[in-house]
């Protein structure tokens, strides 16, 4: 009798089915922590207006949001974000693709170059950032220098000074910077294609550029755009070159919504309204990921 | 040697290299609380003696800010203060947000605080600070610079002790005004004229450099400007604004004029803030350029400036009837509303601002008196030759709109003008702006 006894005090007083659920917890637990609790209390703070100077919070419900819809600094911020998603991420991904078919093919030192490649994706961006400040300084930069000299200008470009450039100026150091790890993703994709397919086509008299069209391209599409997603989320979120090189100036042409947010939250301390900006970001993110990802299943669909 | 180091100039936005300032941030901040932490044990020695807190931005001299309350606490046997460092005031954002998280608790610490003359109307507004005029009769207000007694007045009260300043000031060329048979030119439209005629001669590419990317710093360049043509950003009483009268709009002009009119000033001055625009002028590219006192010493270092012995500094010029003004920067002390030991408080705090501690911060931080008397001080203007020059500039500093929602302001400001140095349509940017400063302030 007393050996039932310790066997039932040995056997877990819980019920089996919970104990996966136990497991996971801490898992949840510190997602939550992390992850879901700062996004409900942003969601939170936007239908406030809580600001640290004046020391406020109370619920004033949608009126920051209604605010937002007529405040021109956020739909100029969210056209500029966008345009920069839309602009940076497709060069990137154009740019990314030519350098994953040259690295894909064989020729000596490849490796080298391959990680050689890398390099401007791994420099932190503030690096990058004083580095193209330099380069397309209006004074003393190296490309109005090559272009002056090369005669394709006549004089000087204002490159940040111009609400014209300003913002390309940006877009063409940032695709410099994620190029390569554009090329990665894609690379990792070509190679995944088997080698038997391009024999195959290749004996059966197919060129270059028929391959690439009929073959390597829609067997790649889905890692295609797997990492145009990633990189247009990314891209969303744009921040440290901004802040960097222009400030969101000359007259607001390159402010973007992360720029803005930080203004609002950080400069101003007017939390309430600062959060409203960052869940429409996140809105908006939400639905260019919700877009993307429904042309990713439907094509893969089709490929596959 | 002059030791000036660019402070307070770009007070709330541009913060250069956001992650080193992260770093610098979380190690003064564990440094400080390792103070604290510390400080425990003196607690039990010094039993008797009153404890209060200082916050400051860290500056850094042949010295530190900590230097001066160990003098202080070495002096008496009353008071004891702990020294909570702040980041450095390159960093005036992060310093901005840890003083507003302070003074929000209202539990009295720090007692006694730094701040940017930017922020005093705000602090005082929402009542973190103590006004101070019981403390500061007529004859102790009249020790100090007028322009920074007013930066440090909200709702006719004065709620700040002026401590240290840096105003902006035109730098200019001894030796091309001299070729130029010219004086110092005293109106900007002097100014104009001899800078065009070097740039004509040769003598250099640019007649006048400035600062005009959307940044703190194109506020601080436009108070000047506007205030030189008798105008103001804002009302006295700061409940309205006065951008979109005459004198304003002529002014924002002539910025637009001497980049497409004059053609003395690039048009690169839009994306520069102070550096960017500092350079070509060590370079020698330029005759005239308007900076903060750090510039002077790297001025007269030969390893960054080609122009060493070649340059002045001056009051900035003004348009015909006004006056010189100076965009006035700098840290003045506050009392904390909360604190529980307001006379302790008080003591430390004139203490700092006393003539004495005034001329240590001068000799050994290079950080402008707030106190006109202190540049008759035989010493320090023989140690810091500089600090001579900058008395006429400082007499004629010129806050920057004094209003608790400065922070939305100079937003708006910075936005605004720069639309209007961008397009040139100056009269209908500055009238929105108006509108708009107007729905901020009311």
């Amino acid at each position: 009798m007393g050996r039932v006894e310790v066997s039932t005090r040995r056997r877990p007083a819980l019920p089996r089915w919970i104990w996966p659920w136990l497991l996971l917890l801490p898992t949840f637990m510190s997602l939550g922590a992390v992850a879901f609790w700062p996004i409900l209390e942003g969601l939170r703070l936007s239908f406030t207006n809580t600001s640290l100077i004046s020391g406020s919070t109370d619920y004033v419900g949608l009126s920051n949001y209604v605010g937002l819809m007529s405040d021109g600094r956020f739909w100029n911020a969210w056209v500029h974000t966008v345009w920069f998603t839309v602009i940076s991420t497709g060069l990137e991904t154009l740019i990314g693709l030519g350098m994953a078919l040259i690295l894909c093919e064989r020729f000596r030192c490849r490796g080298l170059i391959r990680a050689a490649m890398l390099v401007p994706w791994a420099m932190p961006t503030v690096v990058t950032s004083k580095m193209f400040a330099w380069l397309f300084d209006g004074q003393n930069g190296v490309i109005n220098w090559v272009l002056l000299n090369s005669g394709i200008i006549q004089s000087n470009i204002n490159w940040y000074g111009d609400p014209q450039t300003a913002m390309a100026t940006i877009i063409i150091a940032d695709v410099w910077k994620t190029a390569p790890f554009m090329a990665l993703l894609l690379l990792t994709g070509l190679q995944s294609i088997p080698t038997s397919l391009t024999e195959a086509a290749r004996m059966d008299g197919a060129r270059g550029w028929m391959i690439f069209w009929t073959i390597r391209l829609p067997l790649l599409l889905p890692t295609l755009l797997i990492a145009g997603l990633f990189r247009a989320l990314d891209a969303f979120r744009i921040f440290d070159l901004v802040y960097v090189l222009t400030g969101g100036g000359p007259a607001d042409s390159t402010e973007t919504l992360s720029t803005l947010a930080y203004k609002e939250l950080f400069s101003t301390l007017e939390f309430g309204y600062g959060t409203t900006v960052t869940t429409a970001m996140f809105i908006t993110e939400a639905l260019l990921a919700v877009i993307l990802c429904l042309w990713l299943v439907h094509t893969i669909r089709r490929v596959t | 040697m002059t030791t000036f180091k660019p402070q307070a100039t770009a007070p709330l936005t541009s913060v250069r290299a956001t992650g080193m300032d992260r770093r610098a941030f979380i190690t003064t901040t564990a440094a400080g609380l390792g103070a604290v932490a510390l400080g425990a044990p003196t607690r039990a020695r010094a039993q008797g003696r009153k404890e209060i807190s200082f916050a400051s931005a860290s500056f850094f001299g042949s010295e530190t800010f900590g230097d001066l309350v160990k003098t202080f606490n070495e002096s008496q046997d009353r008071i004891t203060v702990k020294y909570l460092e702040l980041p450095p005031p390159s960093s005036s954002t992060e310093v901005y947000q840890r003083l507003v998280q302070l003074l929000a608790r209202r539990n009295g610490t720090p007692d006694v605080f730094s701040q940017d003359a930017i922020w005093i109307a705000g602090f005082a507004a929402a009542g973190w600070a103590l006004p101070l005029d019981e403390f500061l009769d007529a004859d102790a207000r009249s020790q100090y610079f007028t322009g920074t007694l007013n930066a440090c007045t909200w709702d006719n009260k004065v709620t700040a002790l002026p401590w240290f300043m840096d105003t902006g000031m035109m730098y200019y060329r001894k030796d091309l005004v001299e070729k130029h048979n010219a004086k110092v030119p005293e109106q900007w439209a002097d100014m104009v004229a001899l800078g065009q005629a070097a740039v004509k001669a040769g003598d250099c590419e640019f007649g006048y450099i400035w600062q005009g990317k959307q940044a703190e710093v194109l506020v601080c360049n436009a108070v000047e400007l506007i205030a030189s043509n008798n105008g103001a950003i804002l009302a006295d009483d700061g409940r309205s604004s006065r951008i979109g009268e005459p004198e304003a709009i002529a002014a924002i002009k002539f910025l637009y004029d001497s980049m497409n009119s004059y053609g003395i000033s690039p048009k690169d001055v839009l994306s520069w803030d102070e550096e960017p625009s500092r350079q070509p002028f060590t370079a020698g590219k330029s005759i005239f350029t308007r900076n903060w006192s750090y510039v002077w010493p790297i001025a007269q270092d030969p390893a960054a400036s080609i122009i060493v012995g070649k340059v002045g500094a001056s009051p900035l010029p003004h348009f015909p009837g006004g006056k010189s003004a100076s965009c006035l920067g700098g840290y003045q002390l506050g009392l904390n509303a909360n604190t529980k030991e307001r006379d302790a408080s008080w003591e430390f705090m004139s203490w700092l601002s006393a003539p004495e501690q005034q001329r240590r911060i001068a000799l050994n931080f290079g950080l402008g008196p707030s106190r006109p008397a202190l540049f008759d001080d035989a010493e320090l203007n023989q140690k810091q030759p500089f600090m001579a020059t900058l008395r006429p500039v400082f007499t004629n500093a010129t806050p920057r709109p004094v209003t608790p929602e400065y922070a939305k302001v100079t937003l708006a400001l910075q936005s605004g003008i720069s639309k209007a140095l961008v397009s040139g349509e100056v009269e209908k940017e500055m009238l929105a702006l108006a509108t708009q400063l107007n729905a901020l302030v009311r």
